[in-house]
């Protein structure tokens, strides 16, 4: 996709987002359905640029999205590191335990990375119920039920002042959304594609498939972790109910509605998911049913997502425009 | 310039190359031929550092042997793939670019990469997506891309597989350029051997990983050896 469409479209999902408030400040419901669209527009973002772009079939995005969350929450209550640090540190334990995982991922072809991955997933439930998760405070199975929340120039941002707490998770999509969008239009981006479609071909030309995939895993984890701590401190209460396949399962969900390998489509998935998710929830076990038959009609008629009618929209009209364009050009001539 | 001494490399229980020595001058067009499978692209393997080995490659008076590809791609050895190998994801001028942002000393050069999309004939097709090139544009691509990288030596693993007559007359035309005009020392591998008695200087023929023969063209084509166990009779009959 080119910038001037990417930007195009995130600019709108910004614009859109933020004047919400504006408009339904006072509803708490609404508010946290926006609240976390924001945060799983970049978490999903994340995994679209390490499955989508780099072609590494990550499957612990929910498991990184945890340890962000744990790590901030046990640095906060247990050392009373004050939040804004704890969620920057959360952040680089998260990197860090993204380029352990990708270490020996690197020599793995695509469905053992996913493996592994998912692997790392799974044994995050039992770590974290388990001795060793509550020798290092995760609650064992009851959780972590009193996690502070963020306090900024004498401010305190909590799920009890959701409009506040709107405008500092925006101000932090914002952030990382722009250094997703640089990663993907830089060279390191033309990287991770080049390393996606053959590595032998990369490798030959330069490129060094060590170096840009434990950039991409570091980078990936990193704001993945921030944005789980930031959740954690959003809610207030931890538990590994956050690993359940619900979760992982609606985040691709995001992923196959937006499109992989299309973003920013991951980030209208992220709005469609969020919100429809929200909506179908009283219909309870119905809801994942009616999910799943959307990703099936997706998978069938709009593999690409819907991304890809949208621009290509936005292209057919720059191309009529230019054809008008040429049009009266040519009619002034005569 | 390319020094290989006892090069040797054993899946398991298969030999693939057997104590190969060869040296490749500067400036030189070095044909390498044999029959299928007598290791000639696991020498391009092994000399491009996709797998370890044992021997010793020099490459410009330094030891090679070791490094991964992307260090031998740095150093100035660019190589070719037999199936073309392309990034779907990006167009023409965009993978020319890559060889010349991570390839190439002193990293992305704009005007390099545009003279040689020029010189590969590729400049009309600078926005198609690579997907959509034929055989020939895809290959002329991957020389493309490998001549970004600014190399010393370019290593062309069956360049004419898959080619027509007029498609072989030009990658032959482009080949003998390349070593001409741009002065890049050239290496190939080639089944076709008009090809291989028109362009290089000196030939190598193996076959299970060991040198049969090492000289001339003429005097290759011409060994009882090499008529044996690759050319067959009919191919010296027909000279």
């Amino acid at each position: 996709m080119s910038l001037k469409h990417m930007i195009l479209i995130l600019c709108g999902f910004y614009c859109v987002m933020g004047i919400m408030p504006l408009f339904f400040g006072d509803t708490d419901y609404i508010m946290n359905i926006l609240i976390m669209i924001l945060i799983w527009a970049v978490v999903a973002s994340c995994w679209d640029v390490i499955m989508g772009f780099a072609g590494i079939f990550s499957f612990g995005q929910v498991a990184f999205y945890v340890i962000g969350a744990y790590s901030s929450a046990i640095l906060s209550v247990s050392l009373d590191i004050p939040p804004v640090f704890s969620i920057m540190m959360a952040g680089v334990i998260t990197g860090l335990f993204g380029v352990l995982v990708g270490l020996p991922c690197l020599r793995l072809a695509g469905p053992y990375v996913a493996l592994v991955t998912f692997a790392v997933h799974m044994t995050l439930v039992p770590f974290l119920r388990g001795p060793l998760g509550r020798a290092i405070g995760s609650g064992g199975s009851q959780g972590i039920l009193t996690i502070p929340p963020i306090k900024l120039f004498g401010l305190a941002f909590s799920s009890e002042q959701l409009v506040p707490f709107f405008y500092l998770t925006f101000s932090l999509t914002i952030i990382c959304t722009l250094v997703l969008v640089l990663v993907i239009k830089s060279y390191w981006g033309t990287a991770f594609l080049a390393l996606k479609d053959s590595e032998n071909f990369a490798a030959s030309l330069g490129i060094s498939a060590f170096k840009y995939k434990l950039m991409v895993f570091a980078l990936t984890s990193f704001i993945t972790g921030l944005f789980g701590a930031l959740y954690a401190h959003y809610v207030g209460m931890l538990s590994t109910k956050m690993l359940s396949m619900d979760v992982f399962t609606i985040l691709m969900i995001m992923m196959v509605i937006g499109g992989i390998g299309k973003y920013p489509g991951v980030v209208v998935g992220a709005v469609i998911t969020v919100t429809l998710s929200q909506l179908l929830a009283p219909l309870g076990m119905y809801r994942p049913l009616i999910m799943g038959a959307i990703v099936v009609v997706l998978v069938l008629f709009l593999r690409d997502g819907i991304i890809s009618p949208i621009i290509g929209l936005l292209s057919s009209r720059r191309k009529v425009g230019l054809v008008e364009k040429s049009l009266k050009v040519s009619s002034k001539g005569k | 310039m390319l020094k290989v001494k006892n090069l040797t490399k054993k899946f398991g229980e298969l030999i693939a190359v057997n104590d190969l020595s060869f040296e490749v001058k500067k400036g030189q067009v070095y044909g390498i031929a044999g029959p299928n499978g007598a290791g000639k692209s696991t020498v391009y393997n092994l000399i491009t550092g996709n797998y370890s080995y044992e021997g010793k490659i020099e490459f410009d008076g330094h030891d090679i042997t070791g490094l991964p590809p992307y260090r031998i791609a740095k150093r100035g050895i660019a190589r070719t793939f037999q199936v073309p190998e392309i990034f779907p994801s990006l167009n023409v001028q965009e993978t020319i670019r890559v060889g010349s942002r991570f390839g190439a000393r002193g990293g992305l050069d704009l005007k390099h990469s545009d003279e040689i999309m020029n010189f590969v004939g590729l400049e009309e097709d600078r926005l198609q997506h690579t997907g959509l090139l034929n055989l020939l544009g895809k290959k002329k691509l991957m020389i493309g891309a490998a001549l970004a990288t600014k190399p010393k030596i370019l290593m062309l693993d069956e360049p004419m597989a898959g080619s027509n007559a007029s498609e072989i007359a030009d990658l032959m035309v482009l080949i003998r350029n390349i070593n001409q005009q741009l002065g890049v020392t050239i290496i190939i591998i080639e089944h076709f051997m008009k090809v291989l008695t028109e362009l290089t200087e000196t030939l190598l023929i193996i076959e299970s990983g060991s040198m049969i023969c090492c000289d001339k063209p003429e005097i290759v084509t011409n060994d009882p050896r090499v008529i044996e166990s690759y050319l067959g009779d009919s191919y010296a009959e027909d000279k």
